[in-house]
């Protein structure tokens, strides 16, 4: 049975999209191995491989083979009188990659990576920066909005507004110097683990 | 523990002589396992091939790109009997189990 044209071109794509996913569950295996061999993170030979594959034969054949996998199946159900839209779809249902294994197990990595670097200490750090920053910007800012604006004589009769003001410019120049700080912790504690 | 019944079951189908991709799910239907996704058989396929236990001959389609036709090869087929004696301990242990429970409310 033919295809329309438009119809070979969506088994194409999908055929395209999904192929990878098959590949690197098949792949899972091999992977494994290959990160026990050379003492490397799952990660990094995933990309190495990833390149490869891009570069290789590999995923094209794979390519060809889902698009007449799928072609065959839909030929079967258009064959039990079901239009070419309506196998299409199924087809595609049915084939579309099931398995979370790899994004799952990727995902679980992360936590893993995550939970082992994690330092209550640093939080605290960044937490008492943020803090410390807050106060010393709300004070000072505040302070100077006091001065600027006539001290203690003019306070009440609109001084306060410039107080307010430099309070309020206090608070978020604190903000900022914590958003500093946590970046510089976070960045400091990636290069240690780099290490 | 059944893990990989799947795959021994494929196996055999390919064992029994040149086949393509598609006809083994078809074959896979018709024995009953009708529930099964496409998308598993597929991932089977690819995975055996991966693990080179099958060897692949590519022939001409009329749907474009040419067609896989699976064999076993000799690692192939140390996988399936490796499968069978172990299909056979489990199902030998799981008849034990059941002629125990038997033989107890008989008693």
């Amino acid at each position: 049975m033919n295809f329309s044209n438009e119809m070979k071109e969506r088994i194409k794509q999908f055929a395209k999209e999904q192929s990878q996913y098959y590949l690197e569950e098949a792949e899972m295996t091999y992977l494994e191995k290959l990160q026990h061999q050379i003492g490397q993170t799952k990660r990094k030979v995933t990309n190495k491989l990833s390149k490869l594959k891009t570069r290789s034969n590999v995923s094209i054949d794979v390519q060809n083979d889902l698009i007449l996998y799928m072609s065959d199946y839909m030929n079967d159900l258009m064959e039990n009188g079901i239009s070419e839209q309506e196998a299409f779809e199924r087809a595609k249902e049915e084939l579309k990659f099931q398995s979370e294994t790899t994004r799952s197990s990727d995902l679980k990595d992360k936590f893993v990576e995550y939970y082992e670097n994690f330092n209550p200490a640093d939080h605290e750090a960044i937490g008492l920066f943020y803090a410390g920053f807050m106060f010393f910007g709300i004070s000072v800012g505040g302070l100077i909005g006091f001065i600027a604006s006539g001290g203690r004589e003019l306070f009440l009769s609109g001084g306060w507004i410039d107080t307010l003001i430099g309070t309020a410019v206090g608070g978020i120049i604190g903000i900022g110097l914590g958003l500093i700080s946590n970046a510089i912790i976070v960045l400091k504690k990636k290069g240690e683990n780099k290490l | 523990m059944l893990k990989g019944v799947l795959e021994g079951i494929v196996l055999e189908i390919i064992s029994h002589g040149e086949i393509y991709g598609y006809e083994i799910a078809k074959k896979l239907r018709q024995l009953g396992f009708e529930e099964l996704a496409e998308a598993t058989v597929y991932a089977l396929l690819l995975r055996l091939e991966k693990n080179k236990l099958v060897h692949i001959t590519k022939k001409p389609s009329e749907l474009g790109p040419p067609r896989k036709f699976y064999t076993l090869n000799e690692q192939g087929r140390e996988a399936l009997s490796s499968f069978w004696v172990r299909w056979d301990f489990l199902v030998d242990r799981i008849e034990m189990i059941r002629k125990e429970g038997m033989n107890k409310n008989e008693l």
